[in-house]
């Protein structure tokens, strides 16, 4: 189990790191250190050392890996949402609807939607809340596309057609065992959603454009650690490395949930 | 073929007027205006402004201007570098962002194809699964940490590569261009493998074999060409992931394509750069998208009436 899900591990490792740490510090994320600006790692009161402007680089470090988990688990759970929502919709009514539901989906594929989502924080401002029902209603295409699959695959099967025959409305037979058996899938999918999110989270914030000071997030990290790489390369390494290593984990065991599943 | 090409750009029209007039409209929506500066203009200017620009009409009144200017090629002036108008900052940046763009996405196919090709004639073996989880590696590689990283260690410390800017020769393309290739090739020798992995297995392979064809043969001249068909149908979806990290690359290394402007431009207010910008990532995602269909059809005959 430990060897085998050693990426889930690694990343269950982070997220709890994550959240600890800030009680186990004596220093927050956004306060400063006027006796050790730039102090080196491994010194004696910042474990990391501190920033440029003297601020505790592992207090930092947690606290942006805490926001931008928490960006990306609501945006994966409104992609999951409206992924399902209008997946099952297109795929249990068929037809017609099902035609103009999906040439939507497939019109909305290739939008360039990165500059969408880049468009909509310009113009309403960039909040946290709208980083992450934007980057979900983005991210929602692919669930809705697999759900539909599923959907349509289980509508023949002879249980559902015994329900139907019972009189069940299509509400509680898609509820009570459409959902259930589709719940795998979806499972695997958030997985691989998460890291996208996280992903364009960081692209986001990387740029300017996401989460904004004095709140931070991995992507923020990278930015000021390579606006400071010449001088302290570290600032770049930990928090690009850290965001690499849970991209790569949750993408292994996304993987492989969604290879398991179909 | 022709019926194809057609069809596409009939609905491509339509797509792309609702993304200029959706973007459009949005961008109106936005409180705060590019003249807010730190110091309020005093009412006259502000008015006098509004009405060089045009932004004091009707909004679908402005919306009709925009898109009928638009067809004339004009984009309107850009409201944060003055001096421009935002078809001399296209003509400018376009062809930056498509040197690199073009060359990433060879780099990906050469390097993704070569890979993913290894991979599946070592399938089960260890080469297989070691190629298989660089190319999972890869993929998720974002640019904006690989961008910087190369930077720091190519540029910085060991000097070989110029950091920031265009210069003499093509040594400033090199780190950009594998930072964006490198995500994009993870990717296609993924969907190499997987797509030949499962050709392999077809009868017309097995026949060519017990025909005693040698097995670089049946590989290159039979197994290749359908297995390629889903990297085609990515091409797609990775052109638009190309143009996004150009966006990102271009920062990182200070170059003045269209992604750099794009982004000033957001954070500007800057509403014709930015629609500009967009209205062209559209047209080329869409038209890259027709590209991919066509390459799709000549590697797999049945596509074609499609």
């Amino acid at each position: 189990m430990l060897k085998r899900h050693f990426p889930l591990v690694l990343v269950l490792a982070i997220v709890m790191l994550a959240v600890l740490l800030p009680f186990l510090l004596p220093w927050s994320y956004d306060q400063i250190d006027w006796n050790a600006v730039r102090a080196p790692a491994f010194g004696e009161s910042h474990f990391f050392g501190t920033d440029e402007i003297g601020r505790d680089r592992l207090a930092r470090l947690a606290a942006g890996t805490r926001v931008t988990l928490m960006v990306a688990i609501a945006a994966a759970l409104v992609s999951l949402i409206v992924g399902i929502a209008w997946g099952a919709t297109a795929g249990w009514i068929g037809g017609r609807v099902d035609e103009a539901m999906m040439r939507i989906v497939d019109g909305l594929y290739a939008l360039p939607f990165m500059f969408i989502v880049i468009l909509l924080m310009v113009v309403f401002g960039r909040s946290i809340l709208l980083v992450f029902v934007g980057i979900g209603l983005v991210e929602w295409l692919t669930m809705a596309r697999v759900v539909r699959g599923q959907v349509m695959g289980l509508k023949q099967r002879p249980f559902i057609l015994a329900a139907e025959a019972a009189g069940t409305p299509s509400i509680a037979i898609i509820l009570r065992h459409i959902l259930p058996n589709i719940a795998g899938v979806a499972l695997a999918y958030l997985m691989l959603t998460v890291p996208q999110v996280v992903m364009v989270e960081s692209f986001l914030s990387f740029l300017g454009l996401g989460v904004q000071e004095p709140l931070t997030s991995l992507g923020i990290l990278v930015k000021e650690g390579a606006d400071d790489m010449d001088m302290t390369p570290l600032g770049l390494a930990l928090p690009g490395g850290l965001l690499v290593m849970l991209l790569v984990c949750l993408t292994f065991e996304g993987e492989r949930l969604r290879d398991r599943f179909s | 073929m022709l019926v194809l090409i057609t069809r596409r750009l009939m609905t491509a029209i339509p797509t792309l007027l609702v993304i200029i007039l959706a973007s459009f409209f949005l961008m109106r929506l936005a409180p705060g205006g590019p003249f807010d500066g730190e110091r309020p203009l005093d009412p006259a200017t502000q008015a006098a402004l509004q009405q060089a620009y045009g932004l004091d009409r009707p909004l679908w009144e402005q919306a009709w201007l925009y898109v009928s200017r638009l067809m004339q090629g004009n984009f309107g002036p850009s409201l944060v570098y003055r001096d421009f108008t935002v078809s001399e900052l296209i003509a400018q940046g376009l062809p930056i962002s498509l040197t690199l763009g073009g060359l990433a996405i060879l780099l990906a196919l050469m390097f993704g194809v070569t890979a993913g090709l290894f991979a599946a004639v070592r399938a089960g073996q260890v080469a297989d699964k070691t190629i298989m989880m660089l190319a999972t590696v890869a993929t998720a590689l974002p640019t904006f940490v690989t961008g910087p990283a190369l930077a720091l260690f190519f540029g910085l410390w060991l000097g070989l590569l110029p950091v920031s800017g265009t210069g003499e020769g093509g040594a400033w393309l090199i780190m950009p261009v594998v930072a964006l290739a490198l995500p994009v090739s993870g990717a296609i020798a993924k969907l190499t493998r997987a797509g030949l992995a499962s050709v392999l297995k077809q009868d017309h392979i097995r026949t060519a074999r017990a025909r005693g064809l040698s097995e670089t043969k049946i590989l290159f001249k039979h197994g290749l060409r359908p297995a390629l068909v889903p990297v085609a149908s990515y091409l797609g979806p990775a052109a638009a992931g190309l143009l996004t990290g150009a966006v990102v690359v271009e920062t990182v290394f200070g170059l003045p394509g269209l992604g750099r402007y794009f982004v000033q431009g957001a954070l500007n207010r800057d509403y014709p750069l930015v629609l500009g910008v967009v209205t062209l990532y559209a047209a080329l995602i869409i038209l890259f998208n027709l590209f991919a269909d066509l390459i799709y059809g000549w590697l797999d005959p049945r596509m074609r009436e499609g």
